[in-house]
């Protein structure tokens, strides 16, 4: 469970100071959906960075069952990244020069698995997101929407406990798009993941249990779905 | 396994970028190597002829000072003069004969002789482990033809003889290996052993043999000191046994045991006699750490002579030998180090370069549960294996390097003995003074190899830790936010 508490972030640009997350208080419990919505530049990416531990609050705490983020060692907050939490991007972020069963793999370097099982869990992820055919294959020879489930299972390969999505979407056309939500969504139901979704497409957002709108660095929850 | 894999790949994706790298590394690298080369080849070409005139055993030499008595020779010797006839030779009580159809000989040396009581005492010397003593002799000839013809024209002097001479060294039989024929190889008869200490026997080089037409059992006639008439009768030797020196250089031509030598010398008494003496001591040191040690107190033991150790000789070599040492160890040196500098400096920003570039992968290794230095670990793999490649190359231009310098300058000049020089006219041709060429041979050694390994390897992983401190200071949401 997430719990947010007063959570501020600025940045310093010149003189000028810029307040992406301003006073944020937020409960995200687990095997929770909730889906941030907004306009560019109001902080919503930032708010996934300090969920992910990827940046650390001005001010405030951010707590992960129990533990505050912000106040962790970088390399307990790298372990904590590798155990239980994926990323998927907007970009993909497939590294170029890895084939997709390698880029998967990446993500369980970090947990000291043997080769023997990592290459059984890369199998199986690369099967859950149907691409078990494409293994070999590097990013440049797949389609958007396969790299993008490459990403996926990456991101799920390592049984995280919450998944942050970027704007998984916003690269894909439409019908891509689709494919990649309603993958996502299974994921989400069939593993109890809790999974907060970037998006600027409503009608990805109406999915989510709950929805929640970033405007000028402040959160408000717009309303709780129906799959709530 | 997945680093070798993930260096692999991405040195394959940034192949110009790397080959540019090893390449730079490879030039500097090869530079050092091709300098090094050279330099071993030029100090081996300064100990091939300090060895062949000092032998391999020899660690320390001692010479006397130069000689300082009298320009002339003694009274009694025949001298050559311009008769109202032509040529004569006059000898003592002023009867001069025609000089047409004889051969006037002389055998000197220009340092100054030390007893051999003191050859004695530098082997009791602690770290000593053997002494001798040598006597390195001049034979100069002046010889005029038959039929009264002048020789000036087909090169003979203004008296209208024929110049010629070799050098004899004289040899303790007792230590035949320490001195100039300690480096040579012998290819018929024997050499020396102690019993040869007070005969006339004598072991000749290869090149004087065969121009003399000279067998092992030939009688080789060597021309003593005048008599009291003036006479200067031969001395006969039996050639014991040949000889061959290291190609190139210019050894003495004919060894004969140390008593004949001091005999042969032309002045037999007073303080240019070499009676009970010898012009140069030899000695061989226990170990090599002992060499300082012997060289100080053979000083202090011969105050007034010149003592040289081993590598001390080296200094003694003059000739285009020197140049091409001083060019190598010099000019050479510096721009070998700035070559590398640059090449250091190229593939540090090229790889600070490849790290911004790649901030977006490695930020996302980071949002992965990548450990930083993991990350650095990855980047000094691919690094490590640029410097690899870079000293193969560096190593393989170092041989041809070495090559084309052994093939533009296949030999250099090595001048030794002057300090030998006497400044006046004692001696009527010859000259201790010997300039001979000498085979340039670039060596590169597994040492050279390692060291080039080293520096390529070493500038690589500057390159990298360069690259790795850009990486140690990336905030994943800052290299993330640059794909966005």
């Amino acid at each position: 469970m997430y719990q947010l508490t007063r959570v501020a972030k600025r940045y310093h640009k010149g003189r000028r100071t810029v307040a992406a997350v301003q006073d944020l208080d937020l409960t995200i419990d687990d095997g929770e959906w909730l889906a941030v919505q907004g306009r560019t530049g109001h902080g919503k990416s930032t708010l996934l960075n300090l969920l992910g531990g990827l940046d650390r609050p001005t001010h405030g705490t951010v707590e992960l069952d129990g533990t505050s983020l912000g106040a962790l060692p970088e390399t307990r907050l790298t372990r904590v990244r590798a155990e239980k939490i994926g990323f998927i991007f907007q970009t993909f972020n497939l590294i170029p020069t890895l084939s997709a069963a390698e880029n998967v793999e990446t993500a369980l370097i970090p947990l000291g698995t043997r080769s023997a099982a990592r290459r059984r869990r890369v199998a199986a992820a690369l099967e859950s997101v149907g691409l078990a055919d494409r293994a070999g294959h590097l990013p440049a020879e797949l389609s958007g929407g396969q790299q993008q489930r490459v990403a996926i299972a990456r991101a799920l390969v390592k049984d995280p406990t919450v998944v942050l999505a970027d704007e998984p979407t916003g690269n894909l056309d439409e019908d891509t798009r689709d494919d990649i939500i309603t993958l996502l969504e299974r994921l989400w139901r069939d593993r109890g993941l809790t999974l907060i979704l970037v998006t600027h497409d409503t009608t990805i957002a109406r999915r989510a249990q709950r929805v929640g709108v970033m405007h000028n660095g402040h959160l408000t929850i717009r309303q709780d779905s129906p799959n709530r | 396994m997945f680093f070798v894999t993930y260096v692999r790949r991405e040195l394959r994706r940034r192949m110009r970028q790397a080959i540019c790298i090893a390449l730079g590394l490879a030039l500097g690298v090869g530079l050092v190597v091709t300098v090094a080369a050279a330099s071993a080849g030029v100090t081996k070409a300064q100990l091939r002829v300090l060895r062949t005139l000092y032998g391999e055993a020899t660690t320390v030499t001692v010479t006397g000072p130069k000689w300082q008595g009298p320009s002339r020779p003694p009274k009694g010797t025949p001298a050559p003069q311009m008769g109202p006839h032509g040529p004569e030779i006059c000898v003592a009580g002023g009867t001069c004969t025609s000089a047409a159809g004889k051969t006037l000989s002389a055998n000197d040396t220009l340092t100054e002789g030390i007893s051999v009581a003191k050859v004695a005492a530098a082997a009791r010397l602690p770290g000593v482990a053997a002494a001798a003593g040598g006597i390195f002799l001049s034979e100069s000839t002046l010889s005029w033809p038959k039929n009264g013809a002048s020789t000036a024209r087909r090169g003979g002097n203004a008296l209208g003889a024929r110049m010629g001479g070799y050098s004899l060294e004289g040899v303790d039989t007792r230590h035949p290996t320490l001195g100039p024929l300690g480096g040579a190889s012998l290819i018929s008869g024997r050499l020396f052993t102690a019993a040869d200490a007070n005969a006339h026997v004598a072991v000749v080089d290869a090149g004087y043999a065969r121009s003399h037409r000279l067998r092992t059992g030939a009688v080789l006639p060597i021309v003593g000191p005048a008599d009291a008439n003036g006479h200067t009768p031969a001395i006969r030797f039996t050639v014991i046994g040949i000889v061959r020196q290291a190609a190139g250089t210019n050894p003495p031509r004919v060894y004969v045991p140390l008593k004949a030598a001091q005999d042969l010398m032309w002045i037999k008494t007073g303080p240019a006699s070499l009676q009970g003496k010898v012009t140069t001591i030899y000695l061989a040191a226990a170990s090599a750490a002992d060499v300082p040690a012997v060289t100080r107190e053979v000083a202090r033991l011969l105050p007034g002579t010149k003592v040289t150790s081993a590598s001390g000789l080296a200094s003694e070599v003059a000739g285009s030998v020197t140049s091409a040492a001083k060019l190598a160890n010099d000019l050479g040196r510096w721009l070998a180090v700035l070559v590398l500098i640059a090449a250091f400096a190229v593939a540090s920003l090229l790889t600070m370069a490849a790290v911004a570039r790649r901030a977006a992968e490695f930020g996302t290794l980071k949002a992965l549960g990548w450990r930083t230095r993991r990350i650095i670990a990855q980047v000094l793999g691919e690094s490590a294996a640029v410097g690899l490649a870079g000293a193969a190359a560096g190593i393989a231009l170092g041989y041809i390097g070495a090559a084309i310098i052994a093939a533009v300058t296949p030999s250099v000049s090595a001048t030794v003995g002057s300090d030998f020089d006497s400044g006046g006219t004692r001696l009527i041709g010859g000259s201790p003074v010997q300039t001979v060429a000498v085979p340039l041979h670039p060596s590169v050694s597994a040492g050279m190899i390692g060291l080039a390994v080293l520096l390529a390897v070493a500038g690589a992983l500057l390159a990298g830790a360069f690259g790795s401190w850009r990486i140690a200071r990336l905030r994943p949401a800052d290299a993330l936010s640059r794909v966005a």
